[in-house]
């Protein structure tokens, strides 16, 4: 368990290496809120809601839906690279777990990320941009329960795309579908509720509404009541579906390089 | 320490015909191809040895490592390390190994030296203070003091080749595998390296495998080698035993005051001695080889300068490069066997 801490912690410590790549992603999320507000400012100007959320409803959970996809992704990147590169073999002779490394080295990321990103550029448009707290605190805390489930699943679903490099030559196709698949069906661009009816049962049994819809929806009272809680339970099945599946694509990944020879 | 018994490994290569058609071929029906990479090795290799394990590319080599190291399942055969079979084990085996892959590095590229080290000392659960005493030694070695604090990617090949060294060596596996230590490296760190390579050795009885192309490495450094060509070992023995089955093999290399298109042997030397095809047009030079065993080098030099006005004249060494390159470039399969050579 101490390795991983470790590496947990020299993962922070890489980050804080980068501070000029630091200043300019603070930047560019900087700017996208001012997008996105001056842009949902100007549809609302017109009306006063939309699908019943108000103006306050929506540019709430476009915001925090924002930040909540930032940790939605993991380190898929960084284990497709370790395929590719054959570096692999080196990490399998190693006395640890090479996916448990990487999502140490994830949580590492995120818990940075969180101090330093998340948590004063959401001060910020606290201040500035009318976006409300939950409705009740029971909404507050189930909020929290479903996003950290929504970050798992997300980290997940990202590791398994990723290990698909060891079948696939070209992996850069799928990641950039993956993206664009995630923000679209997650809900991170805009809720669920605008869409199509028969595009919201799709995505019912699909496992990205999970990640970011369910637990903004619920912070922003958009779910409430059993709804909310039939959702995080959803999410509890997605998450330990994942879980398995991960690993047993893992296992037979690991049997395919030690008896085929990658 | 190391036991291999009958090993042998086959790969399976999808077989494709070319062009687009090929490619769409392959998607609905693929014909595969068995390649035996390695076909039967047999070795064992005491605690404390050096051994070198040498062959031409593509003869075998990294397959068997990979499959001590417990990244590859043999097709067949027996493998133990230290008692443990590598790839039922692979994590239990991977915490009394140390490896170096001279393309690849270990170490972590984004932090200092010194934090990769401290990093490694809980992968590998280095008690504190033998840590602390390890690195000591290893930075006194190896000169690591300036280079802790940088980090790896701004190293040089070579500071970063000693750093490897250091974190292969840090938590005293007993077994470690050297592939390429000293890949273009210069003269000076290729000597320190070889150095540090024994001196653990010594201190801490750690057994050594190596695989390098570098002859002078493993003349320095190994007591014994085991050549293996596709796939099969065609030599394992100690390096003096190999020096004297092919060493006494001599060439000497005469260059002549006058020109001549066919230069004929002394009398003397007819039955002992030949005369090998010239390499280029050069008419002056004169390359002729013999046995130690029929006749010494003195006596043919001082025949051929009887006969001949002799200029300047070089005697090739016997060294194991010769020798190797010998064996490789005959593929003595058949020929000799380790058996015989005992």
């Amino acid at each position: 368990m101490r390795k991983y801490i470790e590496f947990a912690r020299v993962q922070m410590q890489v980050h804080a290496a980068y501070s000029a790549w630091f200043w300019a992603n603070t930047f560019s999320v900087l700017l996208r809120m001012l997008v996105i507000y001056f842009f949902w400012k100007a549809v609302y100007s017109s009306r006063t809601e939309i699908e019943g959320l108000h103006f306050d409803g929506m540019i709430t959970y476009i915001i925090i839906a924002m930040f909540l996809q930032m940790f939605v992704s993991g380190v898929g990147r960084e284990l497709a690279h370790t395929i590719k590169d054959g570096n692999v073999a080196i990490e399998l002779m190693r006395p640890y777990h090479l996916i448990t490394r990487l999502i140490a080295m994830d949580i590492g990321d995120k818990v940075v990320y969180f101090i330093r990103g998340a948590l004063p550029l959401g001060l910020l448009a606290f201040v500035f941009m009318d976006i409300t707290l939950p409705e009740t605190w029971q909404g507050g805390v189930l909020f929290l329960f479903s996003a950290i489930l929504g970050i798992w699943i997300g980290t997940f679903f990202d590791l398994l795309i990723a290990i698909l490099a060891f079948w696939t030559i070209n992996l850069w196709g799928l990641e950039v579908m993956k993206e664009a698949v995630i923000s679209f069906f997650s809900g991170a661009l805009v809720p669920l509720i605008l869409f199509p009816e028969w595009f919201q049962t799709a995505s019912l049994f699909l496992p990205f509404q999970a990640m970011v819809y369910v637990p903004v929806a619920i912070y922003t009272g958009i779910l409430t009541g059993t709804e909310a809680w039939l959702a995080v339970g959803s999410q509890v099945v997605w998450a330990v579906l994942l879980f398995i599946l991960l690993r047993v694509l893992w296992s037979f990944a690991m049997k395919k390089v030690t008896i085929f020879g990658g | 320490m190391i036991i291999v018994n009958d090993l042998e490994k086959h790969y399976r290569i999808a077989k494709r015909d070319p062009g687009l058609r090929g490619a769409i071929k392959s998607l609905f029906h693929r014909k595969y191809e068995t390649k035996k990479a390695v076909k039967g090795i047999n070795m064992h290799i005491n605690a404390g040895e050096m051994v070198g394990y040498i062959g031409a590319n593509g003869a075998g080599k990294s397959t068997t490592i990979k499959m001590l190291t417990g990244i590859l399942t043999p097709t067949s055969g027996e493998v133990k390390v230290n008692g443990i079979v590598p790839y039922e084990n692979r994590k239990q085996n991977a915490s009394h190994i140390g490896a170096i892959f001279g393309q690849r590095t270990q170490l972590f590229w984004d932090i200092p030296v010194r934090e990769s080290y401290e990093l490694l000392k809980h992968i590998y659960e280095i008690p504190q203070k033998q840590y602390e005493e390890t690195l000591a030694e290893f930075v006194d070695v190896l000169h690591l003091g300036p280079l802790l604090g940088i980090p790896v990617r701004q190293l040089s090949l070579g500071q970063k080749m000693r750093c490897e060294l250091a974190a292969a060596f840090l938590h005293r596996p007993k077994v470690v595998y050297l592939d390429e230590p000293t890949i273009g490296l210069d003269v000076a760190v290729k000597v320190r390296i070889r150095a540090f390579i024994k001196q653990m050795n010594a201190r801490y009885g750690t057994t050594v495998l190596l695989t390098t192309h570098d002859m002078q490495d493993i003349e320095e450094i190994c007591q014994r080698i085991i050549i293996i060509d596709d796939g099969n070992v065609i030599y394992d023995g100690s390096i003096q035993d190999i020096k004297s089955q092919f060493g006494e093999k001599r060439v000497i290399h005469f260059e002549l005051e006058d020109s001549i298109t066919e230069c004929v042997l002394p009398e003397e030397l007819k039955k002992v001695a030949k005369i090998l095809p010239r390499t280029d047009e050069d008419h002056h030079n004169v390359s002729i080889s013999f046995s130690n065993k029929d006749i010494s080098g003195a006596e043919v030099i001082h025949s051929m300068m009887n006969q001949y006005s002799v200029a300047d004249l070089t005697i090739a060494d016997a060294k194991i490069e010769t020798i190797v390159e010998e064996i490789y470039g005959r593929g003595m399969k058949g020929r000799v066997h380790h058996e015989e050579i005992h």
